[in-house]
């Protein structure tokens, strides 16, 4: 400590922890890792099928998953895609529904957290794989309906949770400051609480979307014919067509991109919504 | 941190709404696609041949006989065994890519939960590899059976080298081997065949359904590219029915498809197998349509090696095969008491790797047929054999190629190797043994069938020379053939008969009634009868006499002359009127 800190220029990111680089820099970085990426799965499947370093039996090669797109739009891709998110949009949107309004009421009222509390410990315990067996049963015959509600109960419970945990933690100040500017205690629950919460409740349901796309993946393994992402994987898996391999790879490509692409436009909404929250 | 804006800048309201818009546009485009495809049957696969492909069958297999390499066998008629090339397979090259054996020299092989797997179970004591098996030079080596039920992980793992023998109905490997073909090392190589499906499959129905045909505009649930859908495809086509004509309700499995029939009242049937084809048939307002126990040599269970494997290990390969020749020796032993014994020492290894409860394999063990030598000689080696690999293979590529399934040709002969079982011909334990698959047919004259149980009616035109029946004989004019595609037809019928091997099969003869107006008398008439029943007798001459597999007994003839015009709506229509009609008299109804 021989010189004054004041004097002393900030070191350059690389040498700060947990410094970010530059916005451009973040972005060139990403894509050269993707670049790596292909280079070296391109490099692992060049070649003749028997010269391969990995034969295109385990693993195809990136030009030919890329190439398999038009294969996947020939098979009505895009209704996959509007299937699955038809699923998922009605299914996140009925539990938001019930499990915000539950949340909020528990988080508020203690008494109905008590009651609450075992039928949630319960639904986020189950692996959500034993109970479809139960939702076809319960919801038979109508398998568009079954797909749904396993949705609807998959993430009931992780919506209640987390917006409990929404209210629960806005600050008690702010419903004292309401008290004494004379507020009732429904007024509170809609004036203070839930709008404070909001933003929270709304993370919370973000990450319930990436929840229910890869519930849904299951649950539309059967009753094929309805389609939906889980079957065009499923089906073209099955299909044992030469290059049923690069469809399933391109596949994941797709979901993974039509995961990215949810998560960014809720968190634009969110941003848009409330702006004055910039940890969003 | 924070950038102070407490409200949403205006680019932001601009982009919700081009978002609102854009959703909206969405929907209305969504509901005006979705009404046209409704329109369309609603299909969202893409898969299935819609409406207006009409499939016929017979044509598909004209049309592919030249492409096909299906042995052509004319002029053969005099010759009772036609011999198939015991090894016709490309060369594979590049270094083997399989897990390496080891020490102790451990295969590992894959199969299913299936009554066709006694006979290893029983060769090797059990899944684990503890026996210790010869190979054909002598040396040591050891099977582990590894049970993966689902063909997909079967075929991945195999394609990774974690196994080298997979397990496969022949109808499953035009699928298999497209995506097996990736690699030539990875390309099955077939030895031999395990068993034929004898019961095991089947289609349960509504009591209301008496005919294949009755399943039109029905509900049909089943598991996609399996066994079940082949089996449905193949009656289908064979009645007539056009896929397009069923609703195909796709589930995971057979088992599935079990369950949802069970629960869904619309749902008219269900191809699925024992045990649950066998509770469900029992239970009130069903019943089983068609199983294997008629469609006896429809579906048959073979193992197969990675090819690269097969060439490294062909030694292994003929003790595997000899493995399973001698254990289906010991299971069907004439001595009564020795062969059940043996099964259920069998059906014990079976509940052990299968996880079942005791004694429930050896309750299954009916469902199959295990093949002995000759029957794989049969299959591998007889080109003259209407149920052999080649053809057995060869149906199953068209009817999934006409459903739209594959559509890369891959040649039988570069996956069947009849080396082994031509091998083996030299050995009297073997060579000694007899087809004891054919079903004895005892003989039984037309009146005595009840045709009325036909469950199928197929209908193939023949174009006879005037006043002749021989549908093979030649045009005293022109000096040509009167029906060029009298040949394929007759293969035609020949499969069918083959394939429902335990079916009385009627051939029936129409005749058309274009001198019905002449009014020529009684005379004329009976004479016009007496052709049509000459000519249905000319078609089953014709078939024993080119397969010499087929039993004559299996077949009744009959004659109507003109008295049953094809379609009542039409009844002038003479080009459809001039016809055969096989019906497929189930042993279910017998």
């Amino acid at each position: 400590m021989t010189q004054p800190a004041a004097q002393q220029k900030p070191p350059p990111w690389w040498r700060t922890l947990r410094a970010d680089p530059p916005a451009h820099l973040r972005i060139a970085i990403g894509a050269a890792m993707v670049g790596v990426i292909v280079f070296v799965w391109w490099f692992l499947t060049r070649g003749e099928a028997t010269e391969a370093i990995i034969s295109p039996g385990r693993l195809p090669a990136p030009g030919g998953v890329f190439a398999s797109t038009g294969k996947l739009v020939e098979n009505d891709l895009e209704t996959h895609i509007w299937a699955t998110m038809k699923r998922i949009l009605t299914g996140v949107s009925i539990a938001a529904v019930v499990g915000v309004t539950m949340g909020v009421l528990a988080s508020s009222y203690r008494v109905i957290a008590a009651a609450m509390t075992p039928i949630v410990v319960f639904f986020r315990s189950i692996p959500m794989g034993a109970l479809f067996p139960l939702v076809l049963l319960f919801a038979a015959g109508n398998a568009e309906r079954q797909k749904t509600v396993f949705v609807v109960l998959a993430v009931i419970p992780f919506i209640f949770s987390d917006t409990f945990a929404s209210i629960s933690s806005v600050p008690q100040r702010y419903i004292e400051t309401a008290q004494t500017l004379g507020a009732s205690r429904q007024q509170i629950i809609r004036k203070v609480l839930f709008p404070i919460a909001l933003p929270d409740i709304i993370t919370g349901l973000r990450f319930q979307f990436g929840l229910a796309l890869g519930y849904i993946m299951l649950v539309e393994t059967n009753e094929l014919q309805q389609g939906g992402l889980g079957a065009l994987l499923w089906t073209t898996q099955r299909s044992y067509a030469v290059d049923s391999m690069e469809r399933v790879y391109m596949l994941l490509f797709v979901i993974t991109a039509l995961a990215f692409a949810l998560d960014h436009l809720i968190r634009f909404f969110q941003r848009g919504f409330f702006p004055y929250r910039s940890d969003l | 941190m924070s950038n102070g804006g407490s409200k949403p800048k205006p680019t932001f309201f601009v982009v919700v709404g081009v978002v609102i818009v854009a959703l909206l546009g969405l929907a209305f485009w969504r509901c005006s696609v979705k009404t046209d495809t409704d329109g369309d049957g609603g299909k969202t696969g893409g898969k299935t041949a819609g409406k207006g492909d009409e499939i016929d069958i017979t044509k598909i297999k004209q049309d592919a006989m030249g492409d096909l390499a299906v042995e052509k066998v004319e002029n053969l008629t005099a010759k009772e065994f036609k011999e198939v090339p015991a090894v016709r397979l490309p060369e594979v090259t590049g270094a083997s890519s399989y897990q390496a054996l080891g020490a102790k020299r451990k295969v590992r092989m894959a199969i299913n939960v299936w009554a066709g797997w006694a006979p290893v179970l029983f060769a090797n004591e059990g899944g684990a590899a503890k026996k210790v098996w010869k190979d054909a030079s002598g040396k040591d080596f050891v099977l582990e059976l590894v049970l993966i039920d689902d063909p997909t992980t079967m075929a991945d793992k195999l394609a990774a080298g974690e196994i080298h023998i997979g397990w496969a109905t022949v109808d499953m490997l035009p699928l298999l081997v497209q995506r097996l073909s990736r690699d030539p090392r990875t390309m099955p190589r077939v030895f031999h065949q395990v068993d034929w499906s004898n019961g095991g499959d089947g289609i349960v129905v509504r009591s209301d359904i008496a005919e294949v045909s009755d399943l039109r505009g029905k509900e049909v649930a089943l598991a996609q590219n399996s066994p079940s859908h082949y089996f449905l495809l193949n009656v289908l086509l064979n009645a007539g029915v056009q896929p397009s004509e069923v609703k195909m309700r796709f589930y995971g499995d057979a088992f599935q498809a079990a369950q949802a029939f069970n629960q869904t009242p619309s749902i008219s049937a269900a191809v699925t197998w024992a045990p649950d084809l066998y509770k469900l048939a029992d239970a009130k307002g069903n019943k089983k349509l068609i199983s294997t126990e008629t469609a006896n040599k429809l579906i048959g269970d073979v193992w197969f090696a990675r090819a690269d494997f097969a060439r490294d290990n062909m030694d292994i390969l003929e003790g595997l095969t000899r493995g399973f020749l001698d254990a289906q020796m010991a299971l069907t032993d004439p001595d009564a008491a020795k062969s059940q014994a043996n099964k259920t020492t069998a059906g014990g290894y079976m509940d052990e790797l299968f996880g079942f409860p005791k004694g429930e394999s050896f309750g299954m063990l009916g469902d199959a047929h295990w093949t002995n030598y000759a029957e794989n000689r049969d299959f591998f080696l007889n080109a003259n054999n209407p149920a052999n690999f080649e053809r057995t293979y060869n149906t199953a590529y068209l009817l999934y190629r006409a459903a739209r399934i594959v559509d890369t040709k891959i040649d039988p002969a570069d996956i069947a190797d009849g080396s082994i079982i031509k091998k083996l011909e030299s050995e009297p334990k073997y060579a000694s043994q007899k087809n004891e698959y054919d079903y004895k047919f005892t003989p039984v004259a037309g009146v005595d069938i009840n045709v009325e149980s036909s469950v199928m009616t197929k209908r193939v035109v023949i174009e006879f020379c005037p006043n002749k029946s021989d549908p093979m004989q030649m045009d005293d004019k022109s000096g040509q053939s009167c029906d060029p595609n009298a040949d394929t037809t007759i293969e035609e019928i020949a499969k069918l008969a083959a394939q429902y091997g335990r079916a009385h099969i009627q051939i029936e003869g129409h005749a058309d009634s274009s001198m019905k107006t002449e009014a020529k008398g009684a005379a004329f008439e009976a004479g016009v009868r007496k052709l049509s029943q000459d000519r249905a007798a000319g078609v089953k001459q014709a078939l024993v006499n080119k397969f010499k597999t087929l039993s004559p007994d299996q077949f009744v003839t009959a004659g109507f002359g003109w008295d049953r015009p094809a379609d009542a709506g039409d009844p002038d229509n003479q080009r459809k009127n001039r016809r055969v009609e096989v019906k497929v008299i189930p042993v279910e109804a017998q």
